[in-house]
């Protein structure tokens, strides 16, 4: 029962991490329907520029915003520069753009920092009377026992998951994105300025990755393949959750990463085992949507290709 | 407070206006009939800025839109209530509304009295919309796609009220409907004209119920004016009463 617990939370944490990219591509997803294949190289270059930051001395808390607005900034710059001037073309060509965009992040960040793997930090520990928050270590909850990291993980995860629920519930702006993501023209008609939303909408996508990607990278050590596993199973969580629903993003994530580290433990090496993991989560996937083919979340049908 | 001067619109290249003049006097109503195809929804797109003009001006209220973004000319008081209505379906009706009221509340408000002015302005738009439409009131918190086809066109036009337009681009309110529902929103649109004096264009192919309240008519043939008049003497013209009137 206690390893059980133990695994799930586990996989909690990772599923976090694999929730928070496909949140990411799923903001994009939904207001333009491009499915944005460098989300993940972009989530791990601006955790190597965040690498650089802490490594000229920058505190973690100021590295994070920091790491946070250039995402942004890069965002916003991909789709003015990058992404508009093939907008309204063919859906292959997007793909082949952002494809090329993969390759191209791959690149500069290898020939920026070199293929080393390199440790990256965990928040440092935050102490507010007498509770510890972040750091390293692990917290005894009767049964089990979170690593710190975890727990960090799964908060930010809950946390950018509420503050992006309300800023689209609550607010102008968010109330202004979903219009332009569900009827464009009528959205010109009502004043909105669709080509700014969809910027906004990059650059949100592009900080929500970068979170994923400095949380992960303590984890897994930061190189630039980093992201490439994950982005899988972001995928897989988008999908499963239903690609234009960002809290099915959310759950697909944690569903993934939960059953992912299950079947990795136990099942019996001879018959399925931990290196059947991905296979076993994908075929899950494959149960789901055979069912549901809008993903448990999703709205709107997805179109064969 | 309209004015049209040899519109020319295309889409790539098919030309569907062929140098359109028209003009619409401040607190009128005025309608443009014509069959299916006949550059009727073409000239409303040009005029709220859907569509550029290839040639040609538009002037409203003494200022040339033709070059202007859809986006800047709601702000300058012209709503575009679309054809086939176009309500943001999964979202609630008073999130359209919201919606609706965009383009007054652009940019973050400066002061808290502005913020709260905001606030009162809207909820007394909100009122307003509701007086002419208290069915959208009981079914504020409904998602929109979920109304009966009545209902979402009253939400439509509702939504462009929200704007607090000075003149109101209609096109095809009768889409879809039964007469007696068509026959109650004709009323309410009669309403919004006489008691707060909103200038208004409207596009319709049912042409007895358009020229009862219009006070002038258009007539466009494939995408030229075919004919121009008073509502009185266009129900009265032959020509009119052949081809739209069915009489």
């Amino acid at each position: 029962m206690d390893e059980f617990l133990q695994q799930m939370v586990t996989g909690l944490a990772t599923g976090s991490v694999y929730g928070l990219l496909a949140l990411a591509i799923v903001l994009i997803y939904r207001s333009t329907t491009v499915l944005n294949f460098a989300q993940g190289e972009l989530a791990m270059l601006t955790t190597f520029i965040g690498w650089s930051i802490w490594e000229w001395g920058g505190h973690y808390w100021l590295m994070f915003p920091l790491v946070l607005l250039i995402a942004a900034g890069l965002g916003a710059f991909i789709e003015r520069v990058i992404i508009r001037p093939v907008e309204g073309a063919p859906t292959l060509n997007i793909i082949i753009v952002t494809l090329g965009l993969f390759a191209i992040f791959n690149n500069v960040a290898t020939w920026r920092w070199g293929g080393i793997p390199k440790g990256f930090p965990a928040p440092p520990e935050i102490q507010v009377t007498g509770v510890k928050f972040f750091g390293e270590g692990a917290l005894d909850i009767g049964p089990t026992v979170v690593s710190y990291h975890d727990l960090t993980i799964i908060v930010f995860a809950v946390g950018i998951m509420a503050a992006l629920y309300l800023f689209f519930q609550y607010t102008p702006v968010g109330l202004a994105m979903r219009a332009t993501a569900q009827n464009p023209i009528a959205s010109r008609l009502m004043g909105i300025r669709v080509g700014r939303m969809l910027t906004v909408g990059w650059s949100l996508s592009a900080a929500v990755g970068a979170v994923a990607g400095i949380l992960i990278a303590h984890l897994i050590l930061l190189q630039p393949p980093m992201m490439m596993g994950v982005l899988l199973y972001a995928f897989a969580a988008a999908v499963l959750g239903g690609l234009d629903s960002p809290v099915g993003a959310i759950v697909g994530g944690l569903i993934i990463g939960v059953s992912e580290n299950l079947v990795g433990t136990y099942t019996p090496q001879e018959w399925l085992g931990p290196d059947m993991k991905l296979t076993v989560t994908l075929l899950i996937i494959v149960v789901v949507l055979l069912i549901r083919p809008t993903g448990i979340f999703g709205k709107r049908a997805l179109r064969r290709v | 407070m309209l004015k049209l001067r040899e519109v020319v619109a295309a889409y790539g290249p098919i030309i569907a206006l062929h140098g359109v003049s028209l003009e619409v006097p401040e607190g009128s109503v005025v309608a443009v009939l014509g069959a299916n195809g006949a550059g009727k929804s073409t000239a409303l797109r040009a005029i709220s800025g859907l569509l550029r003009p290839k040639s040609g001006s538009i002037e409203f209220e003494g200022q040339r839109i033709d070059r202007r973004s859809a986006e800047e000319i709601v702000s300058m008081g012209m709503s575009h209530i679309p054809e086939g209505r176009q309500l943001f379906s999964d979202m609630t009706v008073l999130e359209n509304l919201r919606l609706g009221a965009y383009s007054r509340f652009t940019g973050l408000a400066r002061s808290i009295g502005e913020f709260r002015r905001r606030g009162q302005d809207f909820e007394a738009a909100l009122k307003q919309v509701f007086e002419y439409f208290p069915i959208l009131a009981e079914r504020r918190s409904q998602i929109a796609g979920t109304l009966s086809g009545g209902e979402q066109q009253m939400l439509a036009i509702a939504r462009g009220l929200m704007g607090n337009p000075r003149l109101l681009l209609l096109d095809e309110p009768s889409m879809g409907l039964a007469p007696i529902v068509t026959r109650e929103i004709f009323e309410i649109i009669h309403a919004i004209n006489r008691t707060q004096g909103v200038t208004i264009l409207l596009v319709e192919q049912n042409a007895n119920l358009a020229l009862e309240i219009a006070h002038y008519g258009y007539v466009l043939e494939t995408g030229r004016i075919a004919l121009a008049d008073t509502s009185e003497n266009l129900r009265k013209s032959e020509a009119v009463q052949r081809s739209y009137l069915g009489q």
